[in-house]
């Protein structure tokens, strides 16, 4: 009896494992075909709207919009170089974006060869910042993610993302702002309101990106990084403040 | 039971501390942002000195971030020291060889008198981090700063150890410089072909809106026409009716 129930928990198991192989397959089919190594991250478009500059409370709000639209093209590299792209800095970026004559639109509707050609480049992600919307408590925003190929000019990702991040409320119901909104406020020398954006969009780019498939040197890249960050000998020292140094030993 | 706490705890620390090493952190996201936000000088600046120490640490802990080097090289460019930038680049080349195209465009339109250099730093870490001292010393003395530091000193060590290719160490060449310059011609020659497509889908546009407008210029008056027909008609029946129902009354009295 023990027997037969091992069997077809294994035989679970293993269904279940490959349904999530086979749903990332799907998903990605586009990606797993074509392979790209490295991704330009386009120029964010940004739709949201801006208030007229009437007031200072005014020129805040655009002010903060800017912010986390610049904090949603920064952190979009991340996930993408974790998972083994080559991605250019953005600093990079903005110099192949000014020397690009053709508009937003066109790039993502004309053919775009030349970049491979070019550049080396293997794929594009477009990020359009849709719009913002907010209540006291919640701030909620609409995201939409274009991968296309400079290959095959056809769209690798197109993921259209609503998000919505709900604070907690002390007892007359006012917003209490989150520790980690707080650190950020402080480290970057931002305004609260900003760094619920800013956190807002960087945790939706690591949920839309964080599960593409690897790049193509991924496991090349991987393996190395494997190597080069397990040393036989390593030690580690714990500062009164928390903060942890790690020493290597020479190879 | 304190001991196999203390020793689960050390364990998954060390767990955590081992997969952590495997992500990128430690990028100047503050000093970037700050720059992306303000576009100063002085963010620019502070971005430089915070990408050199960032690529310090990065090469110590062999976690360099793919395009680390190219953008501490544009922003090195920026600044105006174009020699310590093509170096920089030329390292992302020797790191990442798959940005080489990348970065011969970026080069191109930096520095084209640097284009076919192609030494890179071996020792880049000593470097970076007297770059990064250097770029915090500008910071403090120069403010506001100049885009091109209007003079420099040729005394100054580092600016003499950067110009001196002791220890460097040369990427071989594909292209040789006929075929680069070959390359670089049918670069200009499809770019000029695009703006001339781009002007001439430009000026298709135009003509398409006039003929748009015109054509509904057209339409409206046609309607107008129409309307005017229509009302003039209806005012005649009017007419013809009230004539009729006078007649009407006429007869029955």
């Amino acid at each position: 009896m023990k027997t037969r129930t091992l069997i077809y928990a294994l035989l679970l198991a293993l269904t279940l494992s490959a349904c999530k192989g086979e749903k990332k397959l799907a998903q990605y089919s586009e990606i797993y075909r074509e392979r790209p190594a490295a991704i330009y991250v386009a120029p964010l478009s940004d739709m949201s709207l801006r208030r007229a500059v009437r007031a200072t409370e005014d020129s805040l709000f655009n002010r903060s919009l800017n912010i986390a639209a610049h904090q949603l093209f920064l952190t979009a590299t991340d996930p993408l170089v974790n998972n083994g792209y080559y991605v250019p800095g953005p600093l990079a970026s903005a110099q192949i974006a000014a020397s690009e004559t053709r508009t937003g639109k066109q790039l993502r509707n004309e053919s775009i060869n030349d970049y491979h050609s070019d550049l080396g480049i293997d794929a594009i992600l477009f990020i359009t910042l849709q719009g913002w919307n907010q209540t006291p408590n919640s701030w909620s925003t609409e995201v939409e993610y274009v991968l296309r190929s400079t290959h095959s000019n056809s769209e690798l990702l197109h993921v259209v993302v609503k998000a919505t991040k709900t604070l907690p409320t002390d007892f007359k119901g006012n917003p209490l702002p989150l520790v980690e909104d707080k650190a950020f406020a402080e480290r970057y020398g931002c305004d609260l309101e900003t760094a619920q954006r800013c956190r807002l969009v960087e945790i939706v780019n690591q949920y839309v990106l964080k599960d593409l498939p690897a790049g193509s040197r991924a496991r090349q890249h991987r393996a190395e990084r494997y190597i080069q960050s397990h040393p036989e000998h390593f030690t580690l020292k714990i500062h009164p403040d928390g903060s942890v140094e790690m020493k290597k030993s020479e190879q | 039971m304190t001991n196999v706490s203390k020793g689960t705890f050390i364990l998954l620390a060390t767990l955590l501390l081992s997969a952590c090493s495997g992500t990128y952190h430690g990028l100047p996201r503050a000093e970037m942002l700050a720059y992306q936000t303000y576009r100063t000088h002085g963010s620019l600046h502070a971005l430089a000195s915070a990408q050199a120490q960032a690529i310090n640490d990065a090469v110590k802990a062999d976690t360099l971030h793919p395009g680390q080097y190219a953008d501490y090289g544009v922003a090195l460019a920026l600044m105006g020291h174009k020699s310590a930038a093509c170096r920089m680049l030329n390292a992302e080349i020797k790191a990442f060889p798959e940005s080489r195209s990348l970065v011969y465009r970026i080069k191109q339109r930096l520095m084209p008198d640097l284009l076919l250099d192609t030494a890179a730093t071996a020792r880049d870490t000593a470097h970076l981090a007297q770059l990064a001292g250097w770029a915090y010393d500008s910071l403090t003395a120069l403010l506001p700063l100049p885009s091109v530091p209007a003079v420099i000193d040729s005394t100054d060590t580092l600016f003499l150890q950067m110009q001196t290719p002791v220890d460097s160490v040369e990427i071989p060449i594909r292209l040789t410089a006929n075929q680069k310059r070959q390359l670089l011609e049918e670069q200009q020659a499809r770019e000029a072909l695009r703006k001339q497509a781009q002007l001439d889908s430009i000026a298709a546009a135009k003509q398409a809106k006039i003929d748009a407008r015109r054509q509904a210029q057209l339409d409206r008056e046609k309607a107008k026409k129409e309307k005017e027909q229509a009302r003039e008609q209806a005012r005649k029946e009017a007419q013809k009716e009230r004539e009729r129902q006078r007649k009407e009354k006429k007869k029955k009295q």
